[in-house]
This record gives structure tokens, sequence and C-alpha cells, in this order.
């Protein structure tokens, strides 16, 4: 469910950061870019896990603001101080992904159900469905606006906001579309698509 | 943004739990620190998983007590994730289960996953309030 993936970026860092430790300045403005964005093919950046290297660049000619430039040009003695603030720094790091693999069991909650199956949510992400197919069979969709399982007479439903384990069938990350449609639903950067049809997945509560 | 290597390994829910209680998002009060919202979200999600229990001792138990069965690495990170303690919740986990191990051979593998790995909720307050009030009520 969440891995660890190598990266190296370039960022540049704002003069208003000069008061903060270097690695410290430089976690801060690689949160500020990653947390809480899918990463194609990487996932859903959690967290940056740590720094593995840093080194410095060069400076942009223009880039930064010029009283720094003066400084460092007199005061040799506070290059290393100011000077870091006004290289783009080349990073290492590591990102801690939410990447699900496929055929990994999830456990989460069921966030709603429509007539194209259900949507799940594990709290932090809720693009995850269930479409009807990968529904146990055989299901209908009950007149309450909810799932029913029909076994062997029985009738199983599928409450909202019960926890439920399920199967990963794919993960996606769809491009941005450039001209959305009309009724779009909104964009989802990565979509996950899962399966209670087995043995063991569904409401837990079905199984315990 | 240059990916150097997608996968770096993976983690288990309670590493991920762990590391973001060393940042500090244990902190009841949620306003001190540098953990960001999102972070929060998934610190509520594993505190509520299998993983809220979980010591690092009582993972690497199980890591040496599940060499004995042929489970692929992915397994045995799902296992620790899930802590299935049914053979029913352990079938869909492992592939074909029916085909790699005996039904014997899953039960022990249950058996140890219930044993090393720490019930979700240990402190069965709830539950013996209701069994103790249900004693009272019956004993009126």
């Amino acid at each position: 469910m969440f891995f660890l993936s190598l990266i190296e970026h370039t960022l540049r860092l704002p003069p208003h950061l000069l008061d903060l430790p270097l690695d410290e300045a430089i976690k801060g403005e690689l949160e500020h870019l990653f947390l809480d964005k899918v990463i194609p093919n990487l996932g859903l950046c959690i967290s940056v896990y740590d720094l593995r290297s840093i080194d410095g660049g060069f400076i942009f000619p223009g880039d930064g603001a010029s009283t720094y430039t003066v400084i460092i040009y007199f005061k040799k003695k506070f290059l290393s101080n100011v000077f870091k603030f006004m290289l783009l720094w080349q990073v290492v790091c590591r990102l801690l992904m939410f990447r699900p693999f496929v055929g990994e069991v999830l456990s989460g909650k069921v966030d709603s159900s429509d007539m194209n199956g259900l949507r799940l949510s594990v709290g932090f992400f809720k693009d995850i469905y269930v479409p009807v197919h990968f529904l146990p069979n055989p299901s209908k969709f009950g007149e309450d606006g909810r799932w029913v399982w029909m076994y062997e007479g029985d009738e199983l439903s599928i409450e909202n906001e019960e926890e439920i384990r399920f199967r990963i069938q794919s993960v996606k990350y769809p491009a941005i579309p450039i001209e959305p449609e009309k009724d779009a639903k909104p964009f989802a950067p990565m979509i996950i698509t899962a399966s209670i049809d087995h043995d063991g997945l569904g409401p837990v509560a079905w199984w315990v | 943004m240059k990916v150097i290597k997608a996968n770096a390994g993976a983690l288990t829910n309670f590493e991920v739990l762990d590391f973001l209680r060393s940042r500090g998002a244990s902190n009841p009060t949620r306003v001190i620190g540098s953990v960001a919202p999102s972070e929060f979200q998934v610190y509520d999600y594993l505190l509520q998983s299998s993983a809220c229990n979980q010591t690092r001792e009582s993972v690497n138990e199980f890591l040496c007590k599940c060499e004995k069965f042929d489970l692929a690495k992915a397994e045995k990170l799902n296992i620790i994730n899930i802590r299935p303690s049914s053979e029913v919740e352990i079938d869909p986990i492992i592939e074909q289960c029916e085909n790699r191990m005996g039904a014997e051979e899953v039960q022990v593998l249950v058996k140890t996953v219930v044993e090393v790995l720490p019930p979700t909720k240990p402190d069965n307050t709830d539950e013996d309030k209701i069994i103790q009030d249900q004693e009272t009520m019956e004993a009126d």
C-alpha cells in the first residue's frame, strides 16, 4: 500500500526562508510542492520521507534579490550563510507514496453506492471504485440505494460507512483533459478499480 | 522532477504509522509541529487499522515465524497490514491459496497471525462493559 520513491528535484529557495536551517527549508519547500498530490505512476504523495543529498547548483542570471548578491560580493565571511539561499538546489529525496499494488487487499469504508457500483474510501483517498461486474454475483441494486448480495436465499446488504475489504484490480493515472466535458465528474488524477467478488472480500461483517 | 527509482522499497502500515508518530502526529493538540493536515488523515486511517498496536518486535517475530510458509514478500506485507484472523480472510490475500497451501497449513498460518500480531482493540473495555451489563441485567 505504501512505497518509497527516490526522486531528484531542482528547486529554488526563496529568500524569506533564510532564517531556517538548510535541510528544514528544503524539506518544507518539497512538502509544499508534493504533499497530498498525485505524481503519475508513483501514486499519492503522503510525506517527504528523508533527504538523501543536497547539491548546490548555480545562480541563474538575474535571479534572486540583488541586495543579497551585493552582500555575497562584499562580505565573503557570510558567503556560506547567504549564498545557499541564492542557489538552485538539486535535492535527492525519498517520498512516501500511497500506491497499492494490483492484487493487494485493503481495508476501507463504503463512501457511497449508486447504479454503477460502489465508491470506497480509505480516509485520505476516495477515488476507489467497485464497478458492478466486480460485485459478488448475483447482486442487485435495491430501491433504498444499497447494493445487496443474494447469497443462497439470504440478502446481504452493503451499508454506507461500513468497513469493507477490497482487492485492487487496477490503478490508473488519467491525463488531464484539455477540454473537459460539460457534465464531467471532477477530475481525479489517480483512479483505483477494486473488486469484492471473492471469498473474504466485501463488508467485514459478512465474514467475521 | 526526475524519478530515479520509482520503487525504493515498500513500507508496512505499521512503519508508516511509526514514521508519522515520530514526526509528532500523536500530539493531541494537532497545532504544534510540522505535520500536514493530509498526513493527519493518513494517521487517522492507520489508527483504525490493524497497525495501531503493532510493534517492531511483533512484526519481526511474525516475519521469522512465517518463513516456513512459501509466501511472497507482497503477501507477507499484506498479511501484516490486514491481520486476517480467519481462513476466509486470508484466502483473497494469498494468490491461488488452495493450490499452494493445504487447509491445515492455512490454519497454522492464521493461528500464527492471531498469536503474534496484536488485535486492533486490545482493551476490550467496551465489550467487557456490555458483557458486564448483560450479566447484571440477567442477575436482575
